[in-house]
C-alpha cells in the first residue's frame, strides 16, 4: 500500500513540473494562482489545528509582499532574496505579536488577527518614503522577469515545501501536542505540553509561509499597492479552500484549492463581477452542513476508517 | 452578564465616569478641538459598540459581521433619503425595523444552528455572512461612494473660541439615550429582566422557566437594529461605501475588551476614551494618518494587562 | 519524608472562596486520601497543586521545590500528576495515542520509545485495544485510559480524583490492585473519593476538607467516627 501511494505522489510531482512544458501561457497563470491561495489554504489550515482561528493571512501576505518589494527596490537585493526576506519578516512580526496575544487566544486572538492587514496598511500608507505611500511601489526587476514556467515551478516548489512541512506537523510528536491543544488545553498541560510555546511556534512558522508566498506573488508583477496587497481575497478565498476540502488535514486544502481554483476560473466567465460572494456561501454552508469537508465526504465513502472522532 | 463591582472589568461604574469627565476637562484646556471631536466620534463609537456588548454578553457569539450590518443600515438610509426623499434621521424607524427582521431570519437560519458549535464554527459562520453582506453591497451598488446631503449636518457653533461641528452632538446624544433604554430595558421590563437573567446564567434562566431561545433571538435581531440607529444618524456625514461599516467591528470589540462583558455603561466610557485619544493622535501634526490604529494599540495593551492579571471577557 | 507541602494555600473565585487557608503535607509513598462533602474543595486544591489554577495565596512546595508559580506543565515535569474528576480524554486520538501524550510530554521521551511504553502500560492496566478511537470504549476503559495517562508521564506523585466512580465491584477491585501496584513503584498517591469502601481499605491516611478548610486528619478509623466529621458529612459507607 505503502509503495503504491509514494509511486502517486511522484506521478503527481512529475505531472506537476511538466505542466509549463506540455501547455500554455494562461494554465500557467491558472495553476501558479491555484498553487499561491494552496499554500495560503494549507498554512491556515496548519494553524486552526492548534485550535486557534487566525485571521491574518491576507495581512502577512501583504506584509511579504511589500518586503520584497522594498528589499529589491531600495535595497538592490535579488528577487529571490527578497522572497526570503518576506517570510523573515512576517516571521519576525508574527514572533513579537504572537507573545503579545497567544496568552489570551480564542476569541481575542481570532479578532486581533483580523486587524492585522488594516493596522499594516495604515502603517504602509503613512511610511510614504519607505513604501510608497497609498500609491503603492514599482519595481522593474521582477521575479524571473516575467518567466512564466520559472515562476511556476518556484511556486511549485514553495507548495511542495509546504505541504512537507504540513505532513511533518501530522506525523511528528508536534502532532500529538497539537492535537492535544486543541482537544483539550487543560489535559494538555497538565501533562506536559507547554501550550504557549507551541502556538507561538506553529503561528510563526505559518506566517513565514504566508510571508513568503506573499512577497513571491508580488515580486512576480513588479507592484504592491496597499487596497490589493492586502486584499480579504487572501484571508477569504483560503479559509474557503479549507473548509471545502477538508480542514486539519493537508489534503483538504489541496484539493479545496484545487476544486475552487479551477471552478473560479469557470465563474469568471459566467460572473465577472462579485462572484466572491460565492466564498461567503460557501464558508457559510460548509460550517453549517459539512463540516468534515469534500476529503470527509470521501474518506467516508471509500469506507477508509476514519482515525479522528467528529470533534465538534 | 454580571454586572456586580466583582465583575472582570477594567472600568467600574462611577468611578470611571468621574475619571472620564477629568480627561475630558484636561484635554479641553489642551487641545480643545480634540475634546470635542473625541467627545463626538467616541460617542458614535458606543452607539455602535453596545449592541455587540449585548450580543456578545447575552447571546455568546462575536458577530464578525456587525460592522457589515452597519453599512447595509447606511445604505438603506441612504436607499429611503434618495427615493423617498425621507430624512435620514427619520428613516431610523424603518430602517431599524428592517434589520430587526434581517437580524431576526439570518439568527433563525443560521446562528441559531451554531450556538452549541463551538467558537471555531461561530466565527467561521458570522465571518461568511460578513463577506457575502460585504459582497452583496459592492454588487449592488458597487464601491463607488454616495452621499446624501441634508443642510442642517453642516452647521457648526463657536464656544470660547473654538468652532467645532454640531451636527456630530447628536452621536452623544443617541449613545446616551441608547444606553439609557437599554439600562431600562433590562431592568424594568420583562423581557428585559430575563435577557439579563440568560446573559448572566443561561442554564439556569432556562431551568426557572425562561425562553433562552426567544432571548437569543430577540438579542441578536434588536442589537443589528441599533445600528439603524447609528446608520441614521451617521448618513448626513459620512461617505457611502460598503466597506464604510467594517472598521467599526474591531473598534466596537476592543470597547468591549476594555468596558467588560455586561458592563454597558462602561463601552460609553470606553467609547468615547478611545475617540478622545484617536482625536489628539490626529491632532499631532505629521502623525494624523496614525490615528486609525489607536484602537489596535489600545486592543493590544488591553490583551497584555489582562493576560497578566490572566483574565478574560 | 515529606514530598508535597501545602502552606495556607487560599483560592478565590471572585466572591467566592474555594479553598481557605489549607495547610498540609503529603508524606513520599503513602497513600493518602482526601475526602470531604461535595463542593468541600478537594478537586479544586487537587488544580491548585497540580496547576491549573493559580493560588490567591500561600506557598505550594513539592520535593523541595518552590513550585507556588510555575506554570501547568513545568510541575507535570518535576514529577505531579493527576486524573480528572469528569474523565476527559482527548477525542481525536486513539487510546495508546492519549496515553502517549503523558509520555511524550511528560516524562519527555521520544516518539518511538513513548508509543513502545505507552502500549506496555496500556497492557499492564489492561486496556486491550489500543488502537481503538475513542467512540467505542467503555466507561472503565476511559478510566484506565485518564489513569495509564497520567502514569505515562512517570510521576512522582499521582492525584486520582474520583476515579472509582461510575464502577462495580469487580471493577473496583481491578483499580484498588492497580493503585497498590503503583504504589509499590514507589509513587505517592493522593486518592479523593466519595467511595468509603474504597477509602478505608486502601488509605493509610486521610484528610477531610470542608467547606475549603481542613476538618480534620488521621487515619480513616479515627477520622471516620469525629463528631465533626460525621456531621458535615453523611457520605456513603459501603
Amino acid at each position: 500500500m505503502k509503495i503504491t501511494k509514494s509511486l502517486i505522489i511522484l506521478l503527481v510531482l512529475i505531472a506537476a513540473a511538466l505542466l509549463p512544458v506540455l501547455t500554455e501561457a494562461y494554465f500557467i497563470s491558472v495553476a501558479i494562482t491555484i498553487l499561491t491561495f494552496m499554500t495560503l489554504a494549507i498554512s491556515w489550515d496548519m494553524m486552526l489545528r492548534t485550535g486557534q482561528l487566525s485571521f491574518g493571512t491576507a495581512g502577512f501576505f501583504g506584509l511579504g509582499g511589500y518586503t520584497g518589494i522594498i528589499a529589491v527596490a531600495d535595497f538592490g537585493v535579488d528577487p529571490v532574496m527578497g522572497i526570503v526576506l518576506g517570510g523573515l519578516l512576517a516571521g519576525g512580526v508574527s514572533l513579537l505579536l504572537g507573545m503579545a496575544i497567544l496568552r489570551l487566544r480564542g476569541l481575542y486572538f481570532a479578532i486581533t488577527t483580523m486587524a492585522l492587514a488594516s493596522v499594516f496598511m495604515v502603517i504602509i500608507r503613512n511610511l510614504h518614503k519607505l513604501t510608497g505611500g497609498p500609491g503603492g511601489k514599482i519595481v522593474y526587476t521582477t521575479l524571473f522577469n516575467y518567466d512564466s514556467t520559472k515562476v511556476y515551478w518556484l511556486m511549485l516548489g514553495i507548495a511542495v515545501g509546504t505541504i512537507v512541512v504540513s505532513e511533518l506537523f501530522q506525523r511528528s510528536r508536534i502532532h500529538f501536542a497539537i492535537d492535544a491543544i486543541r482537544a483539550d488545553e487543560t489535559v494538555a498541560k497538565s501533562h506536559g505540553v507547554n501550550i504557549y510555546k507551541y502556538l507561538i511556534f506553529v503561528f510563526v512558522v505559518t506566517s513565514i509561509i504566508q510571508g513568503v508566498i506573499g512577497s513571491t506573488y508580488a515580486l512576480q508583477y513588479g507592484f504592491v499597492y496597499p487596497e490589493s496587497s492586502f486584499s480579504a481575497h487572501y484571508l477569504l478565498l483560503p479559509i474557503a479552500m479549507a473548509l471545502v476540502g477538508g480542514i486539519y488535514t493537508t489534503l483538504g486544502p489541496v484539493l479545496g484549492a484545487i476544486i475552487l481554483g479551477l471552478s473560479s476560473e469557470y465563474l469568471k466567465l459566467i460572473m465577472p463581477y462579485g462572484h466572491l460572494i460565492i466564498y461567503g456561501v460557501i464558508i457559510v454552508v460548509v460550517v453549517l452542513f459539512m463540516p468534515n469537508g469534500v476529503y470527509g465526504a470521501l474518506k467516508d465513502l471509500f469506507g477508509i476508517r476514519k482515525r479522528r472522532l467528529e470533534e465538534r | 452578564m454580571v454586572t456586580d463591582l466583582e465583575s472582570i472589568s477594567f472600568l467600574k461604574k462611577h468611578r470611571n465616569v468621574f475619571l472620564l469627565i477629568a480627561v475630558i476637562v484636561v484635554v479641553a484646556i489642551w487641545k480643545p478641538h480634540a475634546a470635542i471631536y473625541g467627545l463626538q466620534r467616541g460617542s458614535l463609537y458606543s452607539l455602535v459598540g453596545l449592541p455587540l456588548s449585548l450580543t456578545l454578553g447575552v447571546v455568546g457569539i462575536m458577530n464578525l459581521a456587525h460592522g457589515d450590518f452597519l453599512s447595509l443600515g447606511i445604505y438603506f438610509v441612504y436607499l429611503f433619503s434618495t427615493n423617498l426623499g425621507m430624512d435620514p434621521l427619520l428613516s431610523i424607524i424603518p430602517v431599524f425595523v428592517l434589520l430587526f427582521l434581517l437580524g431576526v431570519v439570518i439568527y433563525k437560519l443560521t446562528v441559531k444552528r451554531v450556538l452549541k458549535a463551538g467558537h471555531l464554527n461561530q466565527l467561521l459562520l458570522t465571518f461568511g455572512i460578513s463577506m457575502i453582506l460585504l459582497e452583496a453591497m459592492n454588487l449592488i451598488w458597487t464601491s463607488r461612494p454616495r452621499s446624501v446631503y441634508v443642510e442642517y449636518s453642516s452647521s457648526s457653533t463657536t464656544i470660547a473660541g473654538v468652532r467645532f461641528g454640531t451636527y456630530e452632538l447628536l452621536y452623544v446624544l443617541f449613545a446616551v439615550a441608547v444606553l439609557i433604554a437599554l439600562q431600562l430595558f433590562l431592568k424594568k421590563t420583562r423581557l428585559g429582566q430575563a435577557t439579563f437573567a440568560v446573559g448572566q446564567n443561561p442554564r439556569g434562566a432556562k431551568i426557572v422557566g425562561i425562553n433562552t431561545g426567544f432571548v437569543y433571538l430577540f438579542v441578536f435581531g434588536i442589537s443589528v437594529a441599533i445600528l439603524g440607529i447609528a446608520a441614521g444618524v451617521m448618513v448626513p456625514r459620512f461617505a457611502i461605501f460598503p466597506s464604510v461599516g467594517a472598521a467599526f467591528t474591531m473598534k466596537s470589540f476592543c470597547l468591549v475588551a476594555m468596558a467588560g462583558l455586561g458592563n454597558l455603561t462602561g463601552i460609553l466610557i470606553s467609547g468615547i476614551m478611545l475617540g478622545v485619544g484617536e482625536a489628539i493622535v490626529q491632532s499631532i501634526p505629521g502623525y494624523a494618518g496614525w490615528s486609525d490604529i489607536v484602537f489596535f494599540g489600545v486592543l493590544i495593551t488591553v490583551i497584555m494587562i489582562r493576560s497578566l492579571r490572566r483574565q478574560s471577557l | 519524608m515529606s514530598i508535597l507541602k501545602v502552606e495556607g494555600v487560599t483560592k478565590r473565585f471572585g466572591g467566592l472562596v474555594a479553598v481557605n487557608n489549607v495547610t498540609m503535607e503529603i508524606q513520599k509513598g503513602e497513600i493518602l486520601g482526601l475526602i470531604g462533602p461535595n463542593g468541600a474543595g478537594k478537586t479544586t486544591l487537587t488544580n491548585l497543586i497540580s496547576g491549573v489554577h493559580t493560588v490567591s495565596e500561600g506557598r505550594i512546595v513539592f520535593d523541595g521545590t518552590d513550585i507556588t508559580l510555575l506554570p501547568a506543565h513545568k510541575r507535570c515535569n518535576l514529577g505531579i500528576a493527576r486524573t480528572f474528576q469528569i474523565a476527559r480524554p482527548l477525542k481525536n486520538l486513539s487510546v495508546v495515542e492519549n496515553v502517549m501524550i503523558g509520555g511524550l510530554f511528560g516524562k519527555g521521551e521520544k516518539l518511538r520509545e513513548s508509543r513502545k511504553s505507552a502500549l506496555k502500560l496500556c497492557e499492564t492496566i489492561g486496556l486491550s485495544k489500543p488502537d481503538e478511537t475513542l467512540d467505542k470504549v467503555t466507561v472503565l476503559e476511559i478510566k484506565k485510559i485518564e489513569f495509564a495517562r497520567a502514569m505515562a508521564t512517570n510521576p512522582k506523585i499521582l492525584f486520582l480524583d474520583e476515579v472509582m466512580s461510575g464502577l462495580n465491584m469487580d471493577e473496583t477491585r481491578e483499580m484498588i490492585e492497580t493503585v497498590r501496584k503503583i504504589r509499590n513503584t514507589g509513587v505517592t498517591i493522593c486518592i479523593i473519593e466519595h467511595v468509603m469502601s474504597v477509602i478505608r481499605e486502601i488509605t493509610e491516611r486521610v484528610v477531610v476538607l470542608d467547606r475549603g478548610e481542613i476538618l480534620a486528619e488521621g487515619p480513616y478509623s479515627e477520622v471516620s467516627q469525629q463528631h465533626n466529621v460525621i456531621t458535615a458529612y453523611l457520605g456513603e459507607d459501603a
